[in-house]
Protein backbone atom coordinates (compact mmCIF):
# COMPACT_ATOMS: atom_id res chain seq x y z
CA UNK A 1 0.00 0.00 0.00
CA UNK A 2 1.25 3.49 -1.15
CA UNK A 3 2.22 6.00 1.32
CA UNK A 4 0.41 9.32 1.00
CA UNK A 5 2.41 12.40 0.77
CA UNK A 6 0.78 16.03 1.35
CA UNK A 7 3.43 18.80 0.26
CA UNK A 8 4.42 21.92 -1.78
CA UNK A 9 7.13 21.75 -4.03
CA UNK A 10 8.35 25.02 -2.69
CA UNK A 11 8.66 24.18 0.73
CA UNK A 12 11.92 23.31 1.78
CA UNK A 13 11.31 20.16 4.85
CA UNK A 14 8.85 19.00 1.79
CA UNK A 15 11.92 18.74 -0.22
CA UNK A 16 13.82 16.87 1.82
CA UNK A 17 11.61 14.21 2.81
CA UNK A 18 10.89 13.65 -1.51
CA UNK A 19 14.94 13.54 -1.41
CA UNK A 20 15.33 10.24 1.19
CA UNK A 21 12.08 8.92 -0.43
CA UNK A 22 13.91 9.00 -3.77
CA UNK A 23 17.21 7.62 -2.39
CA UNK A 24 14.92 4.80 -0.87
CA UNK A 25 12.85 4.30 -3.93
CA UNK A 26 9.58 4.42 -2.13
CA UNK A 27 6.84 5.96 -3.95
CA UNK A 28 4.95 8.51 -2.47
CA UNK A 29 1.43 9.77 -3.52
CA UNK A 30 1.88 13.51 -3.82
CA UNK A 31 -0.66 15.31 -2.50
CA UNK A 32 -0.33 19.22 -3.09
CA UNK A 33 -1.74 20.97 -0.34
CA UNK A 34 -1.80 24.72 -1.10
CA UNK A 35 -1.29 26.66 2.05
CA UNK A 36 -2.19 30.09 0.24
CA UNK A 37 -6.14 28.71 -0.59
CA UNK A 38 -5.83 27.19 3.22
CA UNK A 39 -5.66 23.24 2.02
CA UNK A 40 -3.64 22.68 5.70
CA UNK A 41 -6.92 23.99 7.44
CA UNK A 42 -9.54 21.86 6.53
CA UNK A 43 -11.00 19.40 9.46
CA UNK A 44 -10.11 16.89 7.23
CA UNK A 45 -6.19 17.83 7.08
CA UNK A 46 -6.74 18.78 10.94
CA UNK A 47 -7.52 15.42 11.88
CA UNK A 48 -4.79 14.04 10.51
CA UNK A 49 -2.32 16.96 11.84
CA UNK A 50 -3.83 19.32 14.18
CA UNK A 51 -0.47 21.42 13.61
CA UNK A 52 -1.33 21.80 10.26
CA UNK A 53 2.12 21.65 8.60
CA UNK A 54 3.42 20.42 5.64
CA UNK A 55 5.00 17.79 5.07
CA UNK A 56 2.61 15.56 6.41
CA UNK A 57 2.96 11.38 5.56
CA UNK A 58 -0.30 8.99 5.50
CA UNK A 59 1.07 5.43 5.77
CA UNK A 60 -2.44 3.25 5.93
CA UNK A 61 -3.67 4.93 8.61
CA UNK A 62 -0.39 6.20 10.68
CA UNK A 63 -0.14 9.76 10.22
CA UNK A 64 2.97 11.79 10.75
CA UNK A 65 4.96 15.21 10.49
CA UNK A 66 7.93 16.72 10.80
CA UNK A 67 10.00 16.59 7.87
CA UNK A 68 13.32 15.35 9.67
CA UNK A 69 10.77 12.32 11.60
CA UNK A 70 9.52 11.65 8.16
CA UNK A 71 12.69 10.61 6.61
CA UNK A 72 14.46 8.74 9.69
CA UNK A 73 11.13 6.86 9.51
CA UNK A 74 11.56 6.00 5.84
CA UNK A 75 14.70 5.31 6.21
CA UNK A 76 13.92 2.69 8.80
CA UNK A 77 11.12 1.14 7.10
CA UNK A 78 12.16 0.74 3.99
CA UNK A 79 16.46 0.94 3.78
CA UNK A 80 17.30 -2.18 2.19
CA UNK A 81 20.94 -1.14 4.46
CA UNK A 82 21.41 1.49 7.13
CA UNK A 83 23.69 3.74 4.80
CA UNK A 84 21.41 6.48 4.44
CA UNK A 85 20.56 6.08 8.63
CA UNK A 86 22.95 4.20 10.07
CA UNK A 87 22.52 1.90 13.50
CA UNK A 88 25.57 2.14 15.37
CA UNK A 89 24.82 4.67 17.89
CA UNK A 90 27.19 7.58 17.54
CA UNK A 91 26.97 7.55 13.42
CA UNK A 92 23.54 7.81 13.86
CA UNK A 93 23.78 10.48 16.74
CA UNK A 94 25.86 12.64 14.78
CA UNK A 95 23.13 12.57 11.75
CA UNK A 96 20.67 13.49 14.82
CA UNK A 97 22.92 15.84 15.40
CA UNK A 98 23.15 17.42 11.84
CA UNK A 99 18.84 17.14 11.52
CA UNK A 100 18.60 19.41 14.47
CA UNK A 101 21.10 21.83 13.39
CA UNK A 102 19.43 22.03 10.16
CA UNK A 103 16.27 22.72 11.81
CA UNK A 104 16.92 24.69 14.14
CA UNK A 105 19.68 26.66 13.62
CA UNK A 106 20.67 26.64 9.52
CA UNK A 107 16.96 27.17 8.25
CA UNK A 108 15.83 28.99 11.20
CA UNK A 109 18.15 31.74 10.78
CA UNK A 110 17.62 31.36 6.94
CA UNK A 111 13.76 31.74 7.27
CA UNK A 112 14.05 35.03 9.57
CA UNK A 113 16.22 36.94 6.95
CA UNK A 114 14.20 36.01 3.80
CA UNK A 115 10.22 35.09 4.91
CA UNK A 116 10.18 39.12 6.62
CA UNK A 117 11.40 39.98 3.32
CA UNK A 118 9.06 37.74 1.54
CA UNK A 119 5.64 38.18 3.43
CA UNK A 120 6.30 41.68 5.75
CA UNK A 121 7.70 43.78 3.20
CA UNK A 122 10.90 43.82 5.21
CA UNK A 123 14.40 45.26 4.38
CA UNK A 124 17.11 42.70 4.42
CA UNK A 125 18.81 42.86 7.41
CA UNK A 126 22.03 42.87 8.02
CA UNK A 127 22.58 41.28 11.51
CA UNK A 128 20.28 38.87 10.72
CA UNK A 129 22.50 37.84 7.56
CA UNK A 130 25.46 37.67 9.90
CA UNK A 131 24.02 34.98 11.62
CA UNK A 132 23.12 32.97 8.64
CA UNK A 133 26.44 33.28 7.89
CA UNK A 134 28.00 32.10 11.15
CA UNK A 135 25.30 28.91 10.86
CA UNK A 136 27.21 28.47 7.70
CA UNK A 137 30.30 28.49 8.55
CA UNK A 138 29.66 25.81 11.15
CA UNK A 139 28.62 23.71 8.22
CA UNK A 140 31.40 24.61 6.29
CA UNK A 141 33.58 23.47 9.20
CA UNK A 142 31.72 20.26 9.33
CA UNK A 143 31.77 19.71 5.94
CA UNK A 144 35.36 20.02 6.08
CA UNK A 145 35.96 16.83 8.00
CA UNK A 146 33.80 14.72 6.21
CA UNK A 147 33.19 14.06 2.25
CA UNK A 148 28.98 14.26 3.27
CA UNK A 149 27.64 15.95 6.29
CA UNK A 150 27.68 13.07 8.93
CA UNK A 151 30.43 11.14 8.11
CA UNK A 152 31.78 9.37 4.70
CA UNK A 153 28.39 8.39 3.52
CA UNK A 154 25.41 10.22 2.37
CA UNK A 155 22.65 10.33 4.87
CA UNK A 156 19.16 11.67 5.46
CA UNK A 157 20.82 14.66 6.91
CA UNK A 158 22.63 15.87 3.73
CA UNK A 159 18.85 15.20 2.02
CA UNK A 160 17.89 17.76 4.39
CA UNK A 161 20.72 20.15 4.53
CA UNK A 162 20.56 20.39 0.79
CA UNK A 163 16.93 21.20 0.71
CA UNK A 164 17.80 24.31 2.75
CA UNK A 165 20.68 25.18 0.89
CA UNK A 166 19.18 24.86 -2.48
CA UNK A 167 16.77 27.37 -1.09
CA UNK A 168 19.40 29.78 0.18
CA UNK A 169 20.44 29.62 -3.43
CA UNK A 170 17.74 29.80 -5.30
CA UNK A 171 16.92 33.52 -3.45
CA UNK A 172 20.16 34.59 -4.03
CA UNK A 173 22.22 34.08 -1.08
CA UNK A 174 26.22 34.22 -1.70
CA UNK A 175 27.56 30.61 -0.33
CA UNK A 176 30.61 31.45 -2.08
CA UNK A 177 32.71 32.57 0.61
CA UNK A 178 32.11 28.97 1.70
CA UNK A 179 34.45 26.52 -0.31
CA UNK A 180 33.64 23.33 1.27
CA UNK A 181 29.39 23.71 0.95
CA UNK A 182 30.52 24.72 -2.04
CA UNK A 183 31.90 21.43 -2.98
CA UNK A 184 29.25 19.67 -1.04
CA UNK A 185 26.44 20.95 -2.82
CA UNK A 186 28.13 19.95 -6.40
CA UNK A 187 28.47 16.67 -4.50
CA UNK A 188 24.82 16.40 -4.06
CA UNK A 189 23.54 17.66 -7.18
CA UNK A 190 25.36 15.11 -9.02
CA UNK A 191 24.73 11.87 -6.50
CA UNK A 192 21.50 12.68 -4.95
CA UNK A 193 18.86 10.15 -6.98
CA UNK A 194 15.80 12.05 -8.52
CA UNK A 195 17.90 15.20 -7.05
CA UNK A 196 16.06 17.33 -10.37
CA UNK A 197 12.16 16.32 -9.35
CA UNK A 198 12.31 16.24 -5.81
CA UNK A 199 14.55 19.05 -5.20
CA UNK A 200 15.85 21.25 -7.85
CA UNK A 201 12.47 22.24 -9.49
CA UNK A 202 10.41 23.44 -6.28
CA UNK A 203 13.69 25.25 -5.24
CA UNK A 204 13.80 27.12 -8.25
CA UNK A 205 9.93 28.11 -7.88
CA UNK A 206 11.03 29.03 -4.43
CA UNK A 207 13.23 31.03 -5.48
CA UNK A 208 11.07 32.53 -8.64
CA UNK A 209 8.28 33.44 -6.32
CA UNK A 210 10.96 35.19 -3.95
CA UNK A 211 12.13 37.65 -6.54
CA UNK A 212 8.83 38.43 -8.09
CA UNK A 213 7.26 39.64 -4.34
CA UNK A 214 10.61 41.05 -2.95
CA UNK A 215 11.60 42.98 -6.31
CA UNK A 216 8.15 44.29 -7.63
CA UNK B 1 32.70 2.57 32.05
CA UNK B 2 33.78 5.93 31.74
CA UNK B 3 31.50 8.57 33.26
CA UNK B 4 30.07 11.04 30.68
CA UNK B 5 30.55 14.62 30.66
CA UNK B 6 28.39 16.86 30.63
CA UNK B 7 28.92 20.75 30.14
CA UNK B 8 25.59 22.57 31.42
CA UNK B 9 24.30 25.31 31.95
CA UNK B 10 21.27 24.76 34.81
CA UNK B 11 18.80 27.53 33.74
CA UNK B 12 19.09 25.92 29.65
CA UNK B 13 16.42 24.04 29.40
CA UNK B 14 17.87 21.56 26.67
CA UNK B 15 20.50 21.21 29.64
CA UNK B 16 18.37 20.01 31.76
CA UNK B 17 16.73 17.17 29.26
CA UNK B 18 19.64 15.62 28.50
CA UNK B 19 20.82 15.75 32.21
CA UNK B 20 16.88 14.21 33.64
CA UNK B 21 17.25 11.77 30.68
CA UNK B 22 20.85 10.94 32.34
CA UNK B 23 18.58 10.49 35.59
CA UNK B 24 16.19 8.30 33.91
CA UNK B 25 18.72 5.63 32.78
CA UNK B 26 20.85 6.06 36.49
CA UNK B 27 23.94 7.03 34.60
CA UNK B 28 26.84 8.62 36.06
CA UNK B 29 27.68 11.81 34.69
CA UNK B 30 30.27 14.62 35.83
CA UNK B 31 28.74 17.64 35.74
CA UNK B 32 30.84 20.41 34.07
CA UNK B 33 29.28 23.92 34.10
CA UNK B 34 29.85 26.47 31.24
CA UNK B 35 28.31 29.91 32.39
CA UNK B 36 26.93 31.28 29.37
CA UNK B 37 26.45 34.29 30.71
CA UNK B 38 30.35 34.84 31.48
CA UNK B 39 31.00 33.55 27.79
CA UNK B 40 32.56 30.07 28.82
CA UNK B 41 31.17 28.38 25.71
CA UNK B 42 33.70 30.49 23.58
CA UNK B 43 36.85 29.28 25.88
CA UNK B 44 39.37 27.94 23.35
CA UNK B 45 38.98 24.11 25.27
CA UNK B 46 35.25 24.19 24.44
CA UNK B 47 35.22 25.34 21.14
CA UNK B 48 37.17 22.45 19.84
CA UNK B 49 34.88 19.95 21.50
CA UNK B 50 31.67 22.06 20.08
CA UNK B 51 32.47 24.33 17.49
CA UNK B 52 28.98 25.36 17.35
CA UNK B 53 29.36 26.10 21.28
CA UNK B 54 26.26 25.78 22.48
CA UNK B 55 25.02 23.56 25.51
CA UNK B 56 24.33 20.40 26.43
CA UNK B 57 26.73 19.15 25.03
CA UNK B 58 28.48 15.70 25.88
CA UNK B 59 32.11 13.84 25.81
CA UNK B 60 31.06 9.88 25.87
CA UNK B 61 34.87 8.23 25.41
CA UNK B 62 36.20 10.59 23.39
CA UNK B 63 32.93 11.13 21.54
CA UNK B 64 31.59 14.71 21.21
CA UNK B 65 28.25 15.31 20.59
CA UNK B 66 25.84 18.43 21.18
CA UNK B 67 22.21 19.13 20.60
CA UNK B 68 20.28 17.92 23.81
CA UNK B 69 17.44 15.98 21.27
CA UNK B 70 20.66 14.21 19.54
CA UNK B 71 22.14 13.37 22.67
CA UNK B 72 18.95 12.08 24.81
CA UNK B 73 18.47 9.74 22.01
CA UNK B 74 22.04 8.50 21.94
CA UNK B 75 22.24 7.42 25.85
CA UNK B 76 18.58 5.81 25.26
CA UNK B 77 20.24 4.14 22.33
CA UNK B 78 23.20 3.25 23.81
CA UNK B 79 22.80 2.86 27.89
CA UNK B 80 18.74 2.18 27.86
CA UNK B 81 17.34 0.44 24.73
CA UNK B 82 14.95 -1.44 26.65
CA UNK B 83 13.77 1.69 28.65
CA UNK B 84 10.85 2.37 26.74
CA UNK B 85 12.08 5.90 27.02
CA UNK B 86 12.98 6.19 22.81
CA UNK B 87 10.70 3.18 22.04
CA UNK B 88 11.98 0.23 19.40
CA UNK B 89 8.63 0.37 17.92
CA UNK B 90 9.07 2.14 14.52
CA UNK B 91 5.84 4.24 14.34
CA UNK B 92 6.07 4.91 18.38
CA UNK B 93 9.49 6.08 17.91
CA UNK B 94 8.63 7.87 15.23
CA UNK B 95 6.36 9.98 17.06
CA UNK B 96 8.78 10.45 19.78
CA UNK B 97 10.76 12.32 17.00
CA UNK B 98 8.19 14.41 15.63
CA UNK B 99 7.32 15.62 19.33
CA UNK B 100 11.00 16.16 19.78
CA UNK B 101 11.16 18.31 17.17
CA UNK B 102 7.73 20.40 18.01
CA UNK B 103 10.13 20.56 21.01
CA UNK B 104 13.13 21.95 19.46
CA UNK B 105 11.58 24.70 16.87
CA UNK B 106 8.23 25.45 18.35
CA UNK B 107 7.59 25.37 22.27
CA UNK B 108 11.79 26.10 22.84
CA UNK B 109 12.29 28.49 19.97
CA UNK B 110 9.41 30.46 20.97
CA UNK B 111 9.72 30.43 24.89
CA UNK B 112 13.02 31.42 23.83
CA UNK B 113 12.01 34.67 21.93
CA UNK B 114 10.13 35.83 24.69
CA UNK B 115 12.22 35.82 27.90
CA UNK B 116 15.77 35.72 26.10
CA UNK B 117 16.07 39.23 25.32
CA UNK B 118 15.13 39.72 29.05
CA UNK B 119 18.27 37.99 30.39
CA UNK B 120 20.27 39.96 28.32
CA UNK B 121 18.75 43.39 29.20
CA UNK B 122 17.97 44.35 25.46
CA UNK B 123 13.83 44.07 26.04
CA UNK B 124 11.67 45.96 28.35
CA UNK B 125 7.98 45.04 27.16
CA UNK B 126 6.31 42.20 25.81
CA UNK B 127 5.45 41.69 22.49
CA UNK B 128 1.77 40.70 22.19
CA UNK B 129 2.87 38.75 18.86
CA UNK B 130 5.46 36.63 20.49
CA UNK B 131 3.42 36.73 23.59
CA UNK B 132 0.80 34.84 21.41
CA UNK B 133 3.44 32.15 19.88
CA UNK B 134 4.09 31.05 23.25
CA UNK B 135 -0.08 30.92 23.69
CA UNK B 136 -0.52 28.89 20.54
CA UNK B 137 2.52 26.42 20.93
CA UNK B 138 1.01 25.28 24.21
CA UNK B 139 -2.45 25.12 22.90
CA UNK B 140 -0.81 22.84 20.50
CA UNK B 141 0.81 20.51 23.55
CA UNK B 142 -2.89 20.29 25.13
CA UNK B 143 -4.09 19.00 21.59
CA UNK B 144 -1.76 16.32 21.65
CA UNK B 145 -2.27 15.18 25.18
CA UNK B 146 -6.18 15.21 24.72
CA UNK B 147 -7.13 11.82 25.98
CA UNK B 148 -3.57 10.69 26.87
CA UNK B 149 -1.77 9.94 30.03
CA UNK B 150 1.57 10.79 28.16
CA UNK B 151 2.93 12.60 24.89
CA UNK B 152 3.58 9.11 22.56
CA UNK B 153 1.96 5.24 23.72
CA UNK B 154 1.17 4.56 26.95
CA UNK B 155 4.61 5.28 29.10
CA UNK B 156 6.64 8.07 29.68
CA UNK B 157 9.09 8.96 26.69
CA UNK B 158 11.83 11.39 26.46
CA UNK B 159 8.99 13.55 24.14
CA UNK B 160 7.58 14.07 27.78
CA UNK B 161 10.69 15.46 29.15
CA UNK B 162 12.09 17.26 26.35
CA UNK B 163 8.72 19.16 26.32
CA UNK B 164 8.39 19.50 30.09
CA UNK B 165 11.75 20.73 30.51
CA UNK B 166 11.16 23.58 27.80
CA UNK B 167 8.04 24.21 29.37
CA UNK B 168 8.95 24.93 32.80
CA UNK B 169 10.79 27.88 31.37
CA UNK B 170 7.42 29.42 30.66
CA UNK B 171 5.56 28.49 33.91
CA UNK B 172 8.55 30.29 35.81
CA UNK B 173 8.09 33.62 34.17
CA UNK B 174 4.69 33.55 35.04
CA UNK B 175 2.32 31.37 32.52
CA UNK B 176 -0.61 29.65 33.81
CA UNK B 177 -1.04 26.66 32.89
CA UNK B 178 -4.17 25.49 34.36
CA UNK B 179 -5.43 27.29 31.44
CA UNK B 180 -4.97 24.42 29.41
CA UNK B 181 -6.38 21.38 31.39
CA UNK B 182 -4.64 18.29 29.63
CA UNK B 183 -1.03 19.94 30.07
CA UNK B 184 -1.43 20.91 33.56
CA UNK B 185 -2.37 17.35 34.65
CA UNK B 186 0.71 15.84 32.21
CA UNK B 187 2.71 18.23 34.11
CA UNK B 188 1.90 16.79 37.48
CA UNK B 189 2.31 13.45 36.19
CA UNK B 190 5.90 14.47 35.03
CA UNK B 191 6.85 16.13 38.38
CA UNK B 192 6.26 12.76 39.67
CA UNK B 193 7.59 10.26 37.53
CA UNK B 194 11.02 11.88 35.81
CA UNK B 195 13.69 10.84 38.13
CA UNK B 196 16.15 14.23 38.47
CA UNK B 197 13.13 16.80 38.59
CA UNK B 198 13.90 18.60 41.55
CA UNK B 199 17.29 18.97 40.37
CA UNK B 200 15.71 20.67 36.87
CA UNK B 201 13.59 22.77 39.25
CA UNK B 202 16.88 24.57 40.76
CA UNK B 203 17.57 25.35 37.24
CA UNK B 204 14.25 27.02 36.09
CA UNK B 205 14.42 28.89 39.33
CA UNK B 206 17.50 30.40 38.13
CA UNK B 207 16.21 30.66 34.77
CA UNK B 208 13.35 32.87 36.14
CA UNK B 209 15.67 34.90 38.53
CA UNK B 210 17.39 36.07 35.01
CA UNK B 211 14.26 37.26 33.45
CA UNK B 212 12.88 38.52 36.70
CA UNK B 213 16.49 40.90 37.19
CA UNK B 214 15.61 42.14 34.05
CA UNK B 215 11.78 42.51 34.48
CA UNK B 216 10.38 41.94 38.23
CA UNK B 217 7.02 41.30 36.84
CA UNK B 218 5.80 38.55 35.41
CA UNK B 219 5.54 37.83 31.82
CA UNK B 220 1.85 36.80 32.13
CA UNK B 221 0.41 38.46 34.57
N1 LIG C 1 9.72 21.79 11.19
C1 LIG C 1 8.68 21.52 10.22
C2 LIG C 1 8.33 22.77 9.47
C3 LIG C 1 7.11 22.61 8.66
C4 LIG C 1 6.55 23.92 8.19
O1 LIG C 1 6.71 24.95 8.85
N2 LIG C 1 5.89 23.90 7.03
C5 LIG C 1 5.28 25.10 6.52
C6 LIG C 1 5.47 25.18 5.04
S1 LIG C 1 7.17 25.20 4.58
C7 LIG C 1 3.79 25.04 6.82
O2 LIG C 1 3.22 23.98 6.76
N3 LIG C 1 3.16 26.17 7.14
C8 LIG C 1 1.74 26.26 7.35
C9 LIG C 1 1.33 26.23 8.78
O3 LIG C 1 2.18 26.00 9.65
O4 LIG C 1 0.16 26.46 9.04
C10 LIG C 1 9.13 20.43 9.27
O5 LIG C 1 10.32 20.29 9.05
O6 LIG C 1 8.28 19.69 8.77
N1 LIG D 1 18.59 22.86 19.87
C1 LIG D 1 19.67 22.97 20.83
C2 LIG D 1 19.60 24.31 21.51
C3 LIG D 1 20.81 24.58 22.31
C4 LIG D 1 20.90 26.02 22.73
O1 LIG D 1 20.31 26.91 22.12
N2 LIG D 1 21.66 26.26 23.79
C5 LIG D 1 21.82 27.59 24.27
C6 LIG D 1 21.43 27.67 25.72
S1 LIG D 1 19.74 27.26 25.96
C7 LIG D 1 23.30 27.95 24.14
O2 LIG D 1 24.16 27.11 24.30
N3 LIG D 1 23.59 29.22 23.84
C8 LIG D 1 24.92 29.71 23.78
C9 LIG D 1 25.49 29.77 22.41
O3 LIG D 1 24.90 29.22 21.47
O4 LIG D 1 26.57 30.39 22.25
C10 LIG D 1 19.56 21.85 21.84
O5 LIG D 1 18.47 21.33 22.01
O6 LIG D 1 20.57 21.49 22.43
Amino acid sequence: MPVDFYMMPGSAPCRGVALTAKALGVPLVEHQTDLMKGEHMTPAYLKMNPQHTIPTINDNGFSLWESRAIQQYLADKYGKNDDLYPKDAAKRAVVHQRLYFDMGTLYLRFGEIYYPMMFGGAPKDAEKVKKFDEALGFLDGFLSESKWAAGDKLTIADHSLVASISTADAVGHDLSKFPNIVRWYADCKKTMVGYEEANAAGAKGFGDWFNSVVKA
Amino acid sequence: MASIVLYHFPPSAPCRFALMTARMLGLNVNIKLVNLLKKEQYEPEFLKINPQHSVPTITDDGFHLWESHAISTYLVGKYGRESGLYPLDLKLRASVDQQLYFDAVVLFQRIRALCVPFIYGTASSVPDDVKKGVVDAIDILDTSLSNKTWLVGDKITLADIANVATLCNAEVVGYDLSKHRNVADWFDRCKTTIKGFDENLKGVAEFGALVRANHPAPLFP
